[in-house]
């Protein structure tokens, strides 16, 4: 009954495809975002391709019904992204001044390289939160364990995906903590950055220490016993994978195909 | 007798230590029985605790003198996990014995039956078994690092019990615990030891000692002091002068009897005290 209610069941089917499934389009659309981003479109030779390319992300999330969760995640990266282009389009000269307000002008390179870089950044990381929003880690430990890579590496892997989400919550407590004891957190960029390094000491110390603990730990629950582990959570397959991999497949030879034909035409 | 462990002669130091933490020792260790480990900190219970489970010196290194053999065999000619079936372990803290890559407790105390390779079938009846013994079902899909410290040392002892070692050291299991989850804990531990397990147990709340071991293991300095009987090594009031704590039953006999009450003994718990003090009134009634 308990083997029952740790296993995960998912209604949409998007979401529940398995994770290698999921795994591969996230690299092969990772690999046509790149390759649409070297398409350069029309006069201004703008990478327009990859903005189109983009459409793909939220649509992936909307179909996998999370997009509340998705669009939570995202918003980090998107602040990435727009730094990342306000940035670049407004530093980089050269080229015909596209558009002017006061003293900014942004110029033709600028632009160029700003939808470069800042569309494969969105393509790239959304593509991955998508992953992680529709994956759990026990699902991720599963395949990787089912594909053949070694328990240690695994291990390894995992834990360090939990210790992340931990760390983020510590340093909320910490950061908390600090300002109770009168350390400034809030203010300007020198006072936060100060906080920042005086938070990061509890955190890191808390993290090394017990090191030796753990991993005796570890070893009384037979971390190294050599045979073979069983396991209560086994992952579900919904089918579709099949299907799924050709599509992303077949997309991206396409893509592949039509680029190469370009530059042999 | 059935000697489960044997310490001939062992000295042990840590690497760049400059004196050994454990100094000549030589004990044996009695199948069934529940051992209880005492002294101030700094004795060396812990590194004691290390010795017997192999961990020192394999994993700290070190220099071992002597020999450690666990049912005959040294500890250091055990292969990598064999030991972890024999003898099981539990740490002194809590935090760090959360294995890190499990969701739900239910997962955590499974994780070692997974490592052993034991059928899904069995996982789950030991898992929900020990989970009720230990008084954390009801926490089941919680998140391992989401809990109390208490919580956390009982799912520490938890996820160890259920792999059925017929050894258990453990050290300081009720160190995050409230009296009520002291006297629970060891009320799991006095089950253990009706199961015929061999308990080897670090513990300060000399109290609860006195209450549930059958032999006391007194620890100074690296040196083991004294070793026998509760009763008779929890009524040794020179230990006081070694620093050792005793119980307060202990003690508040030793007074009686000096402000001329005739105790039959000097009691070590609240039942032996009662009983003491109610005979020794019966008699002084009669008289
Ligand atoms: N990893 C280590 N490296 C070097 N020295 C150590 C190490 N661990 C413990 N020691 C030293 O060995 C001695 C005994 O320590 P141990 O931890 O065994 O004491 P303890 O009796 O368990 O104390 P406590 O009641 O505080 O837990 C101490 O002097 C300590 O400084
Ligand atoms: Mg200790």
């Amino acid at each position: 009954m308990w083997r029952e209610k740790l296993q995960i069941h998912k209604s949409n089917w998007i979401a529940a495809l398995h994770p290698s499934c999921k795994f591969l389009v996230v690299c092969l659309y990772s690999f046509c975002a790149l390759l649409l981003a070297s398409f350069k479109v029309g006069e201004g030779e703008y990478s327009l391709y990859t903005i189109a390319w983009f459409v793909i992300v939220p649509a992936l999330a909307i179909g996998s019904g999370i997009i509340k969760r998705f669009w939570n995640a995202f918003t980090k990266v998107l602040l990435v992204a727009v730094v990342i282009i306000v940035v670049q389009s407004l530093l980089i000269p050269g080229g015909d001044t596209v558009a002017q307000l006061w003293i900014l002008k942004v110029r033709e390179e600028g632009l160029r390289s700003a939808i470069y870089l800042g569309f494969s950044v969105m393509n790239i990381a959304g593509i991955f939160v998508w992953f992680f929003q529709t994956t759990e880690n026990k699902e991720i430990s599963c395949a990787l364990e089912d594909s053949g890579t070694n328990y240690k590496v695994t291990y390894v892997f995992i834990s360090t995906l939990q210790m992340i989400e931990i760390l983020g919550q510590n340093s909320k407590t910490i950061m908390n903590a600090q300002q109770a004891r009168g350390v400034e957190t809030q203010g300007n960029i020198v006072v936060r950055t100060r906080a920042f390094f005086a938070s990061l000491v509890p955190l890191i110390l808390g993290a090394i220490t017990g090191t030796e603990e753990r991993v005796l730990t570890l070893e009384s629950k037979g971390f190294d016993v050599n045979c073979k582990k069983s396991r209560l959570f086994q992952i579900e397959k919904t089918g579709r994978e099949k299907m799924v991999n050709t599509i992303a497949i077949a997309i991206t030879v396409a893509i592949v195909g039509w680029r190469v034909a370009l530059w042999i035409l | 007798m059935d000697t489960v462990i044997e310490l001939k002669n062992v000295t042990y130091t840590y690497p760049l230590a400059d004196e050994p933490s454990i100094k000549d020792m030589s004990i044996k260790i009695e199948r069934g029985k529940f051992y209880g480990v005492i002294g101030e900190n700094g004795a060396g219970k812990t590194t004691l605790c290390a010795l017997i489970r192999g961990f020192a010196p394999s994993f700290y290194n070190g220099e071992l003198k002597g020999e450690v053999l666990v049912e005959g065999k040294p500890t250091t000619e055990f292969g990598p996990g064999e030991l972890s079936l024999k003898i099981g372990y539990v740490f002194q803290n809590p935090f760090t014995q959360i294995s890190g890559v499990k969701d739900t407790l239910f997962e955590e105390v499974a994780y070692g039956l997974e490592n052993f390779g034991v059928p899904v079938d069995e996982i789950e009846e030991r898992v929900i078994e020990v989970m009720k013994m230990t008084d954390i079902y009801s926490l089941a899909d919680k998140k391992p690092f989401e809990l109390s410290g208490g919580q956390q040392q009982r799912a520490a002892l938890a996820s160890i019990i259920v792999l059925k070692p017929d050894i258990l050291v453990i050290d300081e299991p009720t160190s995050q615990l409230d009296p009520e989850g002291t006297e629970s804990v060891f009320k799991i531990i006095e089950q253990l030891k009706n199961e015929k397990k061999t308990i080897i147990l670090v513990e300060h709340k000399v109290d609860m000692i006195a209450e549930y071991a059958d032999e006391i293991l007194v620890m100074k300095g690296g040196r083991l002091i004294r070793l026998g009987d509760k009763q008779e090594i929890l009524t040794d009031m020179s230990l006081l002068d070694e620093g050792v704590q005793l119980p307060q039953m202990a003690i508040l006999g030793e007074r009686l009897i000096e402000a001329g009450i005739p105790l039959s003994r000097v009691p070590i718990t609240e039942r032996q005290a009662a009983e003491a003090i109610g005979q020794a009134l019966q008699k002084a009634r009669n008289s």
